[in-house]
């Protein structure tokens, strides 16, 4: 929270640029001095003009979320100039008492992440008066500080939204693209947002799943590198109401961590049962009582179908055959028999 | 027949018609049953539960309806940025003719790299369409080279992330050179040991022609004149080319012809070949009609030297000559 108020409207049109510098300088000193080493041109916006769209999203966390997502909420909070953040709420507080956390903060829309078991992280975006509200599960977060994500942007600078052509197919997807729009587009002329469009966030949706990445323009002719975060929301729940209300639409393709956690499991159980199972048959089987097999399959195998020669004996041995390459052999036998 | 088992929510307000009118099947005593089989709800037959399908929620018309409140129709398009757009078209995959999908449903998410193409092809078609309008609208999407603001990573950030992108590409680098210092070593070994074995080769060959003239198989000496040849029709042929196929220069193999340079003569003519050279004899008539020592050019100095000198005595004079003439 800055500990400078600011005026509501706007001051003249040097003014914008003296409040940029006001509010770098309340919240972050270490940047004023590269600032004034410089020769700073602040140019003017491009046009002046009123902020209109009150749009204010409250994002915070219930208790026994892990560093990962803790980084998160800073880098959405970092993204997205029009955010507000709380303090973590107790578990023990059911979920509509975040609607009127989110009335004393005056914000309308909120993203609020909840960790369950230290390892599941779930997200609600709602608009908070009356609106719909939809849950997700996160999975694959990576977040701006990771070194593979090389891009960088203006902090607050407002980003293109980019979606999937299958948003606009299926009702559920109409609703949560609506969602997205209201909740992460930075309003115009928002008193600490940059003027210029350098970002974009895509949303898209594979494998029933919808991916968000955030990338830098770096050149008008759209070559651009990832500044991250990313992550992928997997639709559980629409409601009609804030944080409850009847359910609107519910994900079929929706399998609870837990229920994936233990299918995996249970596949890992029942190959060991498996090969339990047929050691234990091997082990019967050899020790079982062999039965003495009488007549032998095999034995007609050579069984050839010829006619029978008569048995001759032979009395006489017969002629020593003369090998005559080993000459000396021969005579040698021969000579011995001859003997 | 099955008799159905709801197991429902009690926040929902269907009722299930016809088939139970309990709710928990396991609880029914055989006089409610009895009832149901005399009122016909249950036939003849085994009958056992089932779970009901469970129904999910999909309720189209709430949807649409809640999205028509929600929507803010006010809004410009401009304070939204909004896109929808199919990826833009893959270069590399139409080069090399791969079909591309188009679809995010033919997508195979396992596939990484194809994924992250996918999404920055995506994005890439957003800004390509969005450009035009933003500048209509004049929102600037670069910014000029003076303007400085606070960015989302710190420079400290971006310096790691410069570091660490810079000693990836030198680990690589060196890698590759080591890679290239290995090959040129493993080749500059084979290509040596060609040349040795070749070498020991000829000499093999000369060694069994000069045995065969010993022995008087062959008379002829050609095998001489044969490693003369491919020197002298080697060398004017080549002229001042410069190296042979055999990796020598002509020079080098004049200088191998003649053999071992002096030294080596020298040393091999006393020691080797077995046997001490000190004791025999060494003024016998052969050595004494041996003039190969003879230099004439010496034999001129020395003279001329005695003669400037002091004229020999007339007793010395026979073997003085002798000796200047030696």
């Amino acid at each position: 929270m800055s500990a400078l108020k600011r005026k509501r409207g706007g001051k003249g049109p040097g003014g914008k640029a003296k409040k940029v510098k006001l509010v770098e300088n309340g919240n972050k000193p270490q940047t004023t001095e590269m600032e004034q080493n410089k020769e700073i041109t602040v140019p003017p916006p491009v046009s002046m003009g009123k902020w209109r769209n009150k749009e204010r999203v409250l994002v915070f966390s219930s208790r026994g979320i892990n560093f990962r997502t803790r980084h998160l909420m800073q880098d959405l909070r970092t993204m997205m100039p029009h955010t507000k953040a709380d303090t973590k709420m107790d578990r023990k507080d059911k979920l509509f008492v975040i609607n009127e956390v989110c009335e004393i903060k005056n914000c309308n829309k909120c993203l609020f992440f909840e960790a369950k078991k230290k390892q599941d992280l779930y997200m609600w975006v709602a608009n908070v008066p009356h609106g719909p509200s939809a849950k997700f599960l996160v999975q694959n977060v990576h977040t701006l500080a990771e070194l593979k994500m090389t891009g960088n942007c203006l902090k607050g600078s407002r980003p293109l939204l980019s979606f999937d052509p299958q948003f606009d197919t299926e009702p559920h997807y109409a609703l949560l693209k609506e969602l997205f729009i209201q909740t992460f587009s930075t309003p115009q002329y928002h008193p600490r947002s940059q003027p210029f469009v350098d970002h974009v966030f895509t949303f898209t949706i594979t494998d029933n799943r919808i991916w968000f990445r955030n990338y830098q323009i770096i050149e008008e002719d759209a070559s651009m590198v990832e500044i991250g975060p990313r992550f992928v929301l997997n639709l559980i729940k629409i409601f009609q109401g804030s944080f409850g209300g009847p359910t609107l639409f519910e994900n079929p393709h929706f399998e609870s961590p837990n229920t994936h956690r233990r299918v995996i499991r249970m596949a890992t159980a029942s190959r060991l049962r498996e090969k339990q199972m047929v050691k234990e048959l091997q082990k019967l089987k050899r020790t079982e009582n062999k039965e003495a097999v009488t007549r032998d399959v095999t034995d007609d195998v050579f069984a050839t179908p010829a006619e029978e020669r008569p048995v001759h004996i032979e009395l006489e041995a017969p002629a020593a055959k003369v090998v005559k390459k080993n000459k000396h052999k021969a005579f040698k036998r021969q000579r011995k028999q001859n003997r | 027949m099955i008799l159905v088992n709801n197991t429902m929510d009690i926040n929902e307000d269907d009722e299930q018609l016809g088939e139970t009118s309990e709710e928990d099947d396991s609880e029914l005593s055989d006089g409610e049953l009895q009832d149901a089989f005399a009122k016909g709800l249950l036939k003849p037959g085994l009958n056992f539960t089932t779970q009901e399908p469970k129904k999910i929620v999909n309720n189209v018309e709430g949807l649409k309806q809640c999205l028509a409140d929600f929507r803010k129709n006010t809004l410009p398009w401009v304070e939204r940025l909004d896109m929808v757009n199919l990826p833009a078209d893959d270069i590399v995959a139409k080069s090399e003719g791969r079909l591309d999908n188009k679809a995010s449903g033919d997508l195979n998410p396992d596939d990484d790299f194809q994924r992250e193409m996918f999404f920055y092809r995506q994005a890439q078609a957003a800004v390509l369409e969005a450009m035009p309008r933003l500048l209509k609208l004049k929102i600037a999407t670069k910014r000029p080279e003076d303007y400085f603001a606070e960015m989302a990573k710190s420079d400290q950030q971006m310096q790691k992330i410069r570091k660490k992108l810079i000693m990836k590409q030198t680990m690589m680098e060196k890698s590759e050179k080591a890679k290239k210092l290995r090959e040129q070593r493993k080749y500059g070994k084979k290509v040596q040991v060609e040349v040795i074995q070749k070498r020991q080769k000829e000499k093999k060959a000369m060694m069994y022609a000069v045995k065969k003239y010993q022995k008087g198989m062959t008379d002829k000496l050609d095998f001489l004149e044969g490693d003369q040849k491919t020197a002298k029709g080697g060398a004017p042929a080549k002229g001042g080319s410069g190296k042979t196929a055999g990796g020598q220069t002509p020079d080098k193999k004049a200088m191998n012809k003649k053999g071992p340079n002096a030294k080596r003569k020298y040393k091999d003519q006393r020691f080797g070949f077995g046997g001490k050279k000190s004791g025999t004899k060494w003024n016998t008539k052969d050595s004494h009609n041996d003039v190969s020592g003879f230099r004439a050019k010496e034999a001129k100095r020395d003279l001329e030297e005695k003669e400037e000198g002091a004229p020999p005595k007339e007793g010395l004079n026979d073997r003085a000559r002798m000796h200047a003439r030696r």
